[in-house]
């Protein structure tokens, strides 16, 4: 075990919860705020759907599952610009597991 | 016995036969297999694993049918139990992979450091999962009793024995490989009939794409029907109501030990994110069917049944109007069954829909076998969630640390076994209809779970006194709001399905408060709060970062 720069540890973990603070807003819009304003929105219509409707049966689903691949994605990718190495996360991982 | 009842038959006991091959062939032989089944399951298989554990009878047997009733207020239901899956990904599974322990209560023992906590978490898990497992049963009664023409009580007794037996001999390891079956049965049982619905009514084999138009269609037949519109939002409750129980869904989900167990299941902290997103999209495939299920059904119902002559009802309604699930009593005695006169279970729309689009036997057998994989897998991970609660964290971490694991596995598999027959005596006779038991299930691991979890992983100063009293005060507060609100008081129009929404804000501030009025936890569990995070290879220690000698850290 080699000791490293906290700042730079930090760094990491505030690259990580930047983009996820981002991804979080952006459920909140795509859900709680869609109904807010389910009313003014049910004027526009997309696909044949109303939008309020469209949003809730179909748009807040795939922009939740988008961002869940675009979490998975960008993480890894900032794993990999630290210079972390999954294959020995695993090793890590499965010794390091209080087993009883 | 008819052919129906013969084919139907056959694809449920060819499934069932695949089940229990499977439970036999991974049959646990160690308590890890028991618990985390080894912990090396591929992300995406998990993500078919968390699908069945997660969609419960509610959801294949109960979701379209409530859209189909409710129209756009059904929609909170689609938004919710979606939704959570952000905050479980990306707020708390990896991390308490991380971590490493068996159960949710383990974490929340070893976290504050405290037994108390160990066994309040273990409680609540217990009552969340039990109440939630009464649904599913009573849910495979009903499937099981019109499928056998039995009395839906047998059929729920045929279900508990099903369920104690492969869940007590297979334990996790088991569970998640007939999950994963279980997952592709239901899917092609809910996916078959909707496609071939889209193909009939619009000419479109993707449901997804076709059924836009037609929402708009049947906010017009309604119109001159002179009834609300489907699509017009928050006509069966207020805005508040949809808000309150699309909150309660999705930190119940968050919070649903059953579920967060199976991210203990994979490898990594990475694996437990792809996890997460090969989940949704799993669960996705069904909840954005669910709503065209919904639409046809209602547009068929609309067109096609109501306006018929009385006497010349297609041969399906008399079936379901003996279940007394189905009406058509011809109210102002004109020989025509009109629209209004039609008044539709949701808990029957599924299963009816196949007859409803005249889809043929072997749709409607496979269509009883999905909602029988979708009842049985979850009432499952249920199971492992009560056993585990019960042999794990309070037999061995409190009262019998010395246990041999050879004992230990014996009282898992008893305590699934008694768990099961228990639920089953209460699901005779169930307290409520089958979604509303497992709303209240989420409200409750909302009020308790949610708050605990998120504190513990992203506040270090939370404490053992912090999380009693938070767990405390939310499970009393979410009780007491579903009880009051049963009984006609609530706030805002919020009725009990969106309870959590209270018990949930009652417990931060109780274990915001209680914290920060008692001592700091000691320095070792701070720093392990810390240390989750950073990625495996990295550590905190000593109020410093160390990371692997073998990583070239940049940055």
């Amino acid at each position: 075990m080699k000791k490293i720069d906290r700042a730079k540890a930090d760094q990491y973990f505030k690259e990580k919860n930047r983009y996820m603070a981002l991804y979080l807003v952006i459920w909140l819009v795509s859900s709680f705020g869609v109904v807010l304003f389910a009313e003014s929105l049910s004027t526009i219509t997309l696909n044949g759907f109303p939008f309020h409707y469209f949003m809730g049966a179909q748009g807040s689903i795939v922009i939740f599952i988008i961002l869940l691949y675009v979490n998975a994605k960008v993480s890894d990718g900032i794993d990999k610009k630290y210079g972390i190495d999954e294959s020995k996360n695993e090793q890590i991982s499965y010794g390091k597991t209080l087993d009883h | 016995m008819d052919t129906q009842f013969l084919v139907s038959t056959s694809i449920i006991l060819l499934t069932f036969a695949l089940y229990i091959g499977i439970a036999v062939y991974n049959k646990a032989k160690a308590t890890s297999d028991f618990y985390v089944a080894g912990r090396g399951v591929p992300p995406i298989f998990n993500g078919m694993a968390i699908g069945a554990d997660w969609m419960s009878a509610a959801s294949f047997i109960g979701l379209a049918g409530t859209v189909m009733i409710l129209g756009y207020d059904g929609l909170a239901y689609i938004m919710g139990w979606t939704g959570g899956y952000l905050l479980l990904t990306f707020l708390l599974a990896p991390q308490l992979r991380k971590y490493g322990r068996y159960t949710v209560p383990e974490f929340i023992g070893d976290r504050y450091n405290s037994h108390t906590a160990r066994v309040i978490a273990a409680i609540c898990t217990i009552i969340i999962s039990f109440t939630y497992s009464i649904g599913q049963l009573s849910g495979s009664g009903v499937v099981i009793g019109r499928l056998f023409e039995i009395d839906a009580k047998v059929g729920t007794m045929i279900g508990v024995v099903l369920i104690a037996f492969y869940a007590a001999f297979g334990g996790m390891k088991g569970i998640t490989w007939t999950q994963v079956a279980q997952y592709v049965v239901l899917i092609i049982a809910y996916l078959i009939p909707v496609i071939f619905m889209s193909l009939q009514i619009t000419g479109n084999p993707a449901p997804w794409l076709s059924y836009g138009e037609l929402v708009g269609k049947i906010g017009e037949l309604d119109r001159e029907l002179g009834v609300s519109e489907y699509f017009a939002p928050f006509t069966n409750g207020t805005k508040w109501q949809f808000m309150a129980l699309m909150f309660t869904l999705m930190a119940g989900t968050a919070g649903l030990p059953h579920v967060i167990v199976r991210f203990y299941t994979v490898s990594t902290m990475k694996a437990a994110r792809w996890s997460g997103a090969w989940a949704l999209l799993f669960i996705g495939l069904l909840y954005l069917s669910a709503p065209a299920y919904a639409a046809f059904s209602r547009f068929i119902l609309m067109t096609k049944v109501a306006g018929s002559q009385i006497s010349d009802l297609p041969s399906w309604t008399k079936s379901w109007v003996d279940t007394g699930k189905l009406q058509v009593a011809d109210a102002n005695g004109d020989g025509i069954l009109q629209w209004k006169e039609i008044i539709i279970s949701n808990d029957i729309v599924v299963m009816a829909t196949p007859e409803i689009a005249n889809l043929g036997v072997f749709v409607i057998g496979l269509v009883a076998a999905g909602a029988m994989a979708a009842a049985l897998s979850t009432a499952g991970g249920l199971m492992i969630a009560i056993s585990s609660s019960f042999a794990h964290d309070i037999y061995y971490r409190v009262f019998k640390p010395n246990a041999t694991e050879k004992n230990r596995l014996a009282v898992a598999r008893w305590s699934i076994v008694i768990a099961t027959v228990l639920a089953g005596i209460v699901a005779l006779n169930p307290p409520g209809v089958i979604t509303q038991i497992v709303a209240w299930a989420f409200a409750l691991a909302s009020g308790t779970f949610f708050p605990a979890l998120l504190l513990g992983v992203w506040w270090k100063r939370s404490n053992a006194q912090g999380v009693i009293a938070g767990m405390l005060v939310g499970l009393g507060v979410t009780l007491t709001y579903i009880f009051l609100a049963r009984s006609g008081v609530t706030l805002f129009g919020i009725i009990d399905t969106g309870a959590g929404v209270f018990g949930a804000t009652a417990a931060t501030i109780a274990n915001i408060v209680v914290s920060l009025m008692t001592k700091a936890p000691s320095q070792k569990i701070q720093e392990e709060v810390m240390d989750l995070r950073y990625p495996e290879q990295m550590t905190f220690k000593d109020g410093e970062v160390w990371v692997n000698d073998d990583v070239d850290f940049k940055a």
